[in-house]
């Protein structure tokens, strides 16, 4: 039994619930990668982030682009300085000796560690299904080839793997196969109130508490295309206790700065502006 | 173990696989799972990898665990029926125990619970006999019908006395949400028009990105590689058409119009029309389907390739669909049956379909529904169908 020696409990400016910490430790324990879903705005990546903190382990991003081949994120071969090498040979490279181009990728570098690491593949739904399959199979087996140097890299240290994606749309099944999974749900209006509170320690009670009603009251209105998520309250909060004019009863009274903050779809906007002065909304 | 639990979700329909199964006795054989609630997320964590799922999983572990009823098909319906019995039973008692022949001052002993149970089962053997539901037993407060109203919240959780919290939390339904079926609301608008946004021209990769060829070829160390892109198309051109009459299609009218209205900039051209259950020999541009009509022919003259998509239950009478002079207004004399007109359209767009909220699952019951299917293609008002509609209108080829 390999347990964690700390097991995760929340970091610092993280505000854990104890269903998904247990999914975590869970996670590790199983030496499986954990697939964590949910809306924008969840915290899917700050999970990560929260982990490595808590257990002081180094993290490693692997931010997936929809170009990316799985390839850039094992290792990189640069012919180019090679090339460069090799015509002004100004360097103290050995152009003969390839290894010396070989430039370990995002996951490379957390199979070559000298410490466990947390690995965060951060909206794998961006890649297509090979980049996904392929990716897995290199995590569940924990070693891949460098075809130019015929050498095979194994992980040192087996990383704790936290993916996360956007997409409502399920991956793959072979991939969902080899993932522990996760939908994290928006935080309901208590728990906002501590994540709030984790970011704004000295936040006046009043201002938090109108300005996360009046938050989930604009979340609710209808025909949203995008809807305003965390980190826009926190970013929303933050430009209203900055504001010196602002008073927080006014929100009550349906009096709505900044809103730009909130919606950043245009018509998303407009639709918040004309319900908000309308007073519809109250 | 729990080899009962692993079929029973089999057979509510989660996909659950057994290397799955084997990974959670893993997890059980570490020792990781020291109580219900561990079970109860390492079981779904493990188990199920989608929250379309959660809301089944959900059902299935408070009835294995708790023996709460298992999800019946029609268990919604119900809820809702019954919730609408109460509604009226609280306005006035006294013509509902008529009509479903109760003695009135019997069931006004009764609490909100045993009364909800009580419609259920009354509208079960209404439309077929069968058992079930019975252990949801009422445990709520006893103060009579009339006076305290009731919490909806509190429709759901029944028969719980053991104060087990993972179960209480499976019973809670918390996922219910999250499942993509059912039709469109206002507040999935968001996500159906990520699903529209597919709604692009692709040209074919004909056209060589000089830059990027020659950044490519540096990078190749001098052997060439010649990078294609896509051409550039025109964007698209669409046309909605609305069955805005009657009802039934009341709450998808303002859905349907929110949606294209947001993606309008996304469209070359998009033009709306309304007509009533189906089309004749005219439609109209303004929703009251009175001044602005429009002949079906004019469409000839159409661009073919616009995208023409039909919102419609596409339920009504056979004859309003097969006959000449087949409208159920009075004033609008048709010269051609309207299969005939709806046949033409499809002829003259090869790129169409037909948008139905009715449930798939009910669409054989209802022969018009089958007949139109056969000339548009027909999907789902759903998140899932609008995916689907979108890859048949991009689709190459006829459509």
């Amino acid at each position: 039994m390999t347990l964690e020696p700390t097991r995760f409990s929340g970091g610092k400016k993280y505000v854990l619930d104890e269903e998904l910490a247990r999914i975590v430790n869970i996670s590790m324990a199983l030496e499986m990668p954990l697939l964590l879903k949910g809306e924008p705005g969840t915290g899917k990546t700050m999970l990560a982030h929260a982990i490595a903190e808590t257990l002081h382990m180094p993290l490693i991003v692997l931010n997936v682009k929809s170009s990316m081949k799985l390839v850039d994120a094992l290792y990189q071969y640069d012919t180019l300085t090679r090339l460069n090498d090799s015509r002004f040979g100004d360097s103290k490279r050995d152009v003969s000796n390839i290894e010396e181009y070989i430039r370990m990728g995002k996951i490379g570098q957390a199979f070559t560690a000298d410490v466990r690491t947390v690995l965060l593949i951060d909206e794998i739904d961006k890649a297509d299904t090979d980049f996904q399959d392929d990716m897995l199979d290199v995590l569940d087996q924990m070693e891949f080839d460098i075809i130019e140097i015929d050498k095979t890299i194994r992980a040192k240290h087996r990383p704790v793997i936290i993916i996360t994606s956007n997409a409502k749309k399920d991956l793959s099944d072979p991939f969902l196969g080899r993932c522990n999974f996760h939908h994290i749900a928006f935080p309901d209006p208590k728990m906002m109130r501590e994540i709030v509170k984790v970011h704004f320690p000295g936040i006046d009670v009043e201002l938090a508490e109108n300005a996360i009603a009046a938050f989930y009251r604009l979340r609710e209105l209808d025909a949203i295309e995008k809807k305003p998520a965390t980190r826009e309250l926190l970013n929303w909060i933050r430009a209203l206790n900055m504001d010196p004019d602002f008073k927080p009863f006014k929100l009550v009274k349906g009096e709505m700065p900044y809103m730009g903050i909130l919606f950043k779809k245009s018509q998303d906007y407009n639709r918040a502006i004309n319900v908000v002065s309308r007073k519809r909304l109250f | 173990m729990f080899i009962d639990f692993f079929y029973q979700l089999k057979d509510a329909g989660v996909p659950v696989s057994p290397t799955a199964f084997l990974t959670l006795h893993r997890a059980l054989q570490m020792g990781l799972v020291n109580s219900l609630e561990d079970f109860y997320t390492a079981s779904r964590s493990i188990l199920i990898k989608s929250e379309r799922y959660f809301d089944l999983f959900d059902q299935v572990f408070a009835h294995s665990f708790e023996g709460a009823d298992l999800p019946q098909a029609d268990a919604f319906q119900l809820d809702e029926l019954a919730r609408s019995l109460l509604e009226s039973w609280l306005e006035n008692p006294k013509v509902l125990a008529e009509a479903l022949g109760l003695d009135e001052s019997k069931v006004s002993r009764m609490t909100p619970e045993e009364l909800i149970e009580y419609f259920k089962e009354r509208l079960k053997e209404q439309t077929e006999r069968h058992d079930g539901g019975s252990r949801w037993i009422g445990t709520g407060g006893t103060s009579p019908v009339g006076h305290s109203g009731y919490h909806p919240g509190g429709m759901r959780v029944g028969g719980m006395g053991r104060n087990r919290s993972a179960v209480k939390v499976a019973m809670d339904r918390r996922y219910r949400d999250y499942s993509l079926s059912g039709p469109l609301t206002q507040s999935m608008v968001g996500e159906a028009l990520k699903r529209l946004r597919n709604l692009m021209p692709v040209g074919p990769k004909d056209r060589v990105n000089v830059d990027e060829t020659i950044y490519q070829t540096m990078r190749n160390a001098g052997e060439i590689e010649i990078v294609f892109e896509r051409s550039l198309k025109d964007r698209l051109k669409v046309i909605l058409a609305i069955d805005n009459g009657g009802w039934s299609m009341d709450p998808y009218v303002e859905v349907v119009q929110t949606l294209f209205d947001y993606a309008k900039a996304q469209f070359k051209d998009i033009q709306t029309f309304f007509f009533h259950n189906t089309i004749y020999d005219v439609i109209w541009k303004d929703p009251s389907r009175y001044r602005e009509p429009k002949r079906i022919e004019e469409f000839a003259a159409y661009d073919p390739e616009t995208r023409l998509i039909l919102v419609g239950d596409a339920s009504m009478a056979p004859y309003e669909l097969m006959a000449t002079d087949g409208s159920i207004h009075i004033e609008e004399r048709s010269t051609k049956p309207s299969i005939e007109r709806l046949k033409f359209l499809a002829d003259t767009f090869r790129h169409s379909v037909w948008l139905n909220p009715v449930p798939v699952g009910m669409w054989n019951y209802t022969p018009t529904i089958q007949r139109i299917a056969r000339i548009f293609p027909m999907f789902e008002l759903s998140i899932d169908g609008l995916e689907k509609a979108v890859r048949q209108l991009m689709a190459k080829g006829s459509g």
